[in-house]
């Protein structure tokens, strides 16, 4: 009951930011309108622009997501609102899963309207493709999700927005500007200890590689479009990556319901 | 009395922040029904306590509970009862204020009229139409208090609800007050404005440092202070001889064509009026009752001066 009026209210007056709107037209603008120049530019087959469209929308889909959430604890926090609704029945708790709830239709809505238009570019341009729209939105719909837990989790154990704002920004480059030089890095420590060979790939490097939603995102459609529904490998599978993105919802936001519990809200 | 006649009960009640105090094994005790005015200079841990009372901080130590129910373990069902308006609150600018109230009533499970509560604490319509974001502080703070009334709670908490009210608020809002408490709530406020206290508050406490300096209603407060009158009286010319036989009239003094005493008790004033009459023609007459204002200050001042000199002493030494 409290956890759907805190997102029904959430939604209400989150959804009539402008700056929430403005952040996600131009993230939906600039993916669509690159993948269609794409899409003109390319001569080849539609899969392989879907790909690449894929790749492009897990870069900027990530920064609507962790801009969406990383306030909705904080800025209530520093307007006082929190203690108005704290006041009232909710717990803490019904809080911050109804802002989840919120946060996550809006995020669902965005994704939808920035999916549907670069799948539709494509389509349009190349004619054809059609059956690879439902993976491509599903596993973005997860990935996009996955970022509003994480942004959402960063609201709940920063004390205040600008706090959560560096720590969204930091997230954004540790798991999908730097991980590849990450799981690099790892890999050459890796070999100059002797735990693995040079230039190998053992299945922990690859777990660690998939780690990041942005990558779990890519691992899941590109083994969903290639038939991986049904494959035993779990790197070929679509299983493993989709466990990775549910992963990602609960914990961040566990983690934040855990020093959000005992905050002290003065 | 049982622990379920005390709308508010706390016991040994202390938190502490980073080594600093600021509730020290606080024993509070709200009678059900009563307005009960929690006073205090600012800093001495009013917000503290208010803030562990609603779950907005967990005490160090102590207990605390409102209703016969714990503050922590029985929060939601205790949330269900109470109308707060807490300190430092916030409204979502982007909604209006009816949006606000209905709110309120959704999360109390409550069957009010939000139009008719805006009504109630003087937000029009139209006012109550227009996003929140545009409201003045003392719009807000009607809006507030509007929120706190869904529900008839048994208990209302208000933290400071006259800051950013003009005289017309202030005196509406105890008007709200005194018909909450007519229906049978219990109102715990908080106040660093003693007159605002003592207008409608059936007992006061009196928070200095932590700790409860006083507890009582004003007229009891007022007499154990003994302040009581100073009356003044100008005489022709002085008489022979202090009056005598007043007991409730004491430091008499006759002194430059004037005769001055501290009358402890009302009807004291016109008897040592009537005593100095008749030992002399008395041209005029000044009474200055001690206000509650200097009752306020003794109980929370006093130490001032020594707060004020202690660590300049301390500091000259460690510099």
């Amino acid at each position: 009951m409290s956890v759907r009026t805190v997102a029904r209210k959430d939604l209400a007056d989150a959804g009539r930011s402008k700056a929430l709107w403005a952040v996600t037209l131009v993230v939906v603008l600039f993916t669509a309108g690159i993948t269609a120049m794409l899409g003109m530019a390319t001569d080849q087959p539609v899969g392989e622009v879907f790909r690449l469209a894929f790749q492009l929308v897990v870069l900027t889909l990530p920064i609507v997501g962790l801009f969406l959430a990383k306030g909705a604890i904080t800025g209530e926090r520093e307007s006082g609102s929190l203690r108005v609704l704290l006041s009232l029945p909710p717990s803490r708790r019904d809080i911050l899963l109804g802002k989840f709830l919120g946060r996550t239709a809006l995020m669902l809505v965005a994704t939808l309207v920035g999916g549907v238009a670069t799948g539709l570019v494509v389509v349009a341009l190349l004619g054809g493709g059609f059956e690879l729209l439902g993976p491509f939105i599903l596993s973005l719909g997860l990935m996009g999700t996955a970022f509003v837990a994480i942004g959402l989790g960063i609201s709940a154990v920063s004390a205040s927005d600008g706090r959560a704002t560096a720590f969204a920004v930091a997230v954004y480059l540790v798991l999908v500007v730097m991980w590849d030089l990450i799981e690099a890095g790892l890999q050459a420590g890796a070999a100059e200890l002797g735990l693995v060979e040079a230039g190998s790939h053992p299945a922990w490097l690859q777990f660690i590689g998939l780690l990041p939603p942005n990558q779990a995102a890519i691992a899941a459609y590109e083994t969903a479009v290639s038939g991986g529904v049904f494959a035993t490998d779990p790197f070929t599978s679509v299983w493993l990556p989709t466990l990775v993105l549910l992963a990602w919802l609960v914990v961040p936001v566990g983690a934040g319901y855990l020093r959000l519990r005992n905050a002290d809200i003065a | 009395m049982s622990t379920t006649d005390l709308a508010i009960e706390t016991r040994g009640l202390t938190k502490r922040f980073d080594g600093v105090t600021a509730i020290d094994a606080l024993d509070l005790a709200v009678e059900s029904g009563e307005v009960f005015g929690f006073l205090g200079p600012n800093g001495a841990g009013k917000s503290t306590t208010i803030n562990v009372l609603l779950d907005f901080v967990s005490p160090t130590t102590g207990t605390a509970s409102m209703l016969g129910l714990d503050v922590q373990a029985e929060r939601k069902s205790l949330h269900q009862r109470i109308g707060v308006v807490p300190e430092n609150y916030g409204l979502y600018d982007r909604l209006s204020g009816r949006r606000h109230v209905e709110l309120a009533v959704e999360f109390k499970s409550a069957s009010d009229d939000p139009d008719a509560l805006l009504d109630r604490v003087g937000l029009s319509p139209e006012e109550a139409s227009r996003p929140a974001g545009e409201y003045s502080t003392g719009m807000g703070q009607r809006l507030a208090l509007a929120m706190a009334l869904v529900g008839s709670p048994d208990l209302l908490i208000l933290d400071e609800p006259t800051s950013g009210l003009d005289p017309n608020g202030a005196r509406e809002l105890r008007a709200i007050i005194l018909e909450e408490n007519e229906r049978g709530a219990t109102v715990f406020f908080s106040s660093h404005i003693l007159e605002q206290v003592e207008a409608v508050a059936d007992r006061v406490g009196i928070l200095k440092d932590g700790q409860l300096a006083a507890v009582d209603s004003i007229e009891q407060l007022s007499q154990q202070l003994d302040g009581g009158a100073e009356v003044t009286l100008h005489v022709e010319s002085e008489p022979q001889r202090k009056p005598t036989g007043l007991p409730n009239v004491r430091d008499i003094e006759v002194d430059d064509g004037v005769v001055r005493g501290t009358c402890l008790e009302p009807e004291a004033k016109l008897t040592f009026i009537d005593r100095v009459r008749d030992l002399a023609t008395v041209s005029d007459v000044r009474i200055e009752e001690s206000s509650l204002e200097e009752m306020f200050a003794s109980y929370t001042t006093e130490d001032t001066a020594d707060q004020d000199a202690e660590p300049a002493v301390a500091g000259g030494v460690e510099a």
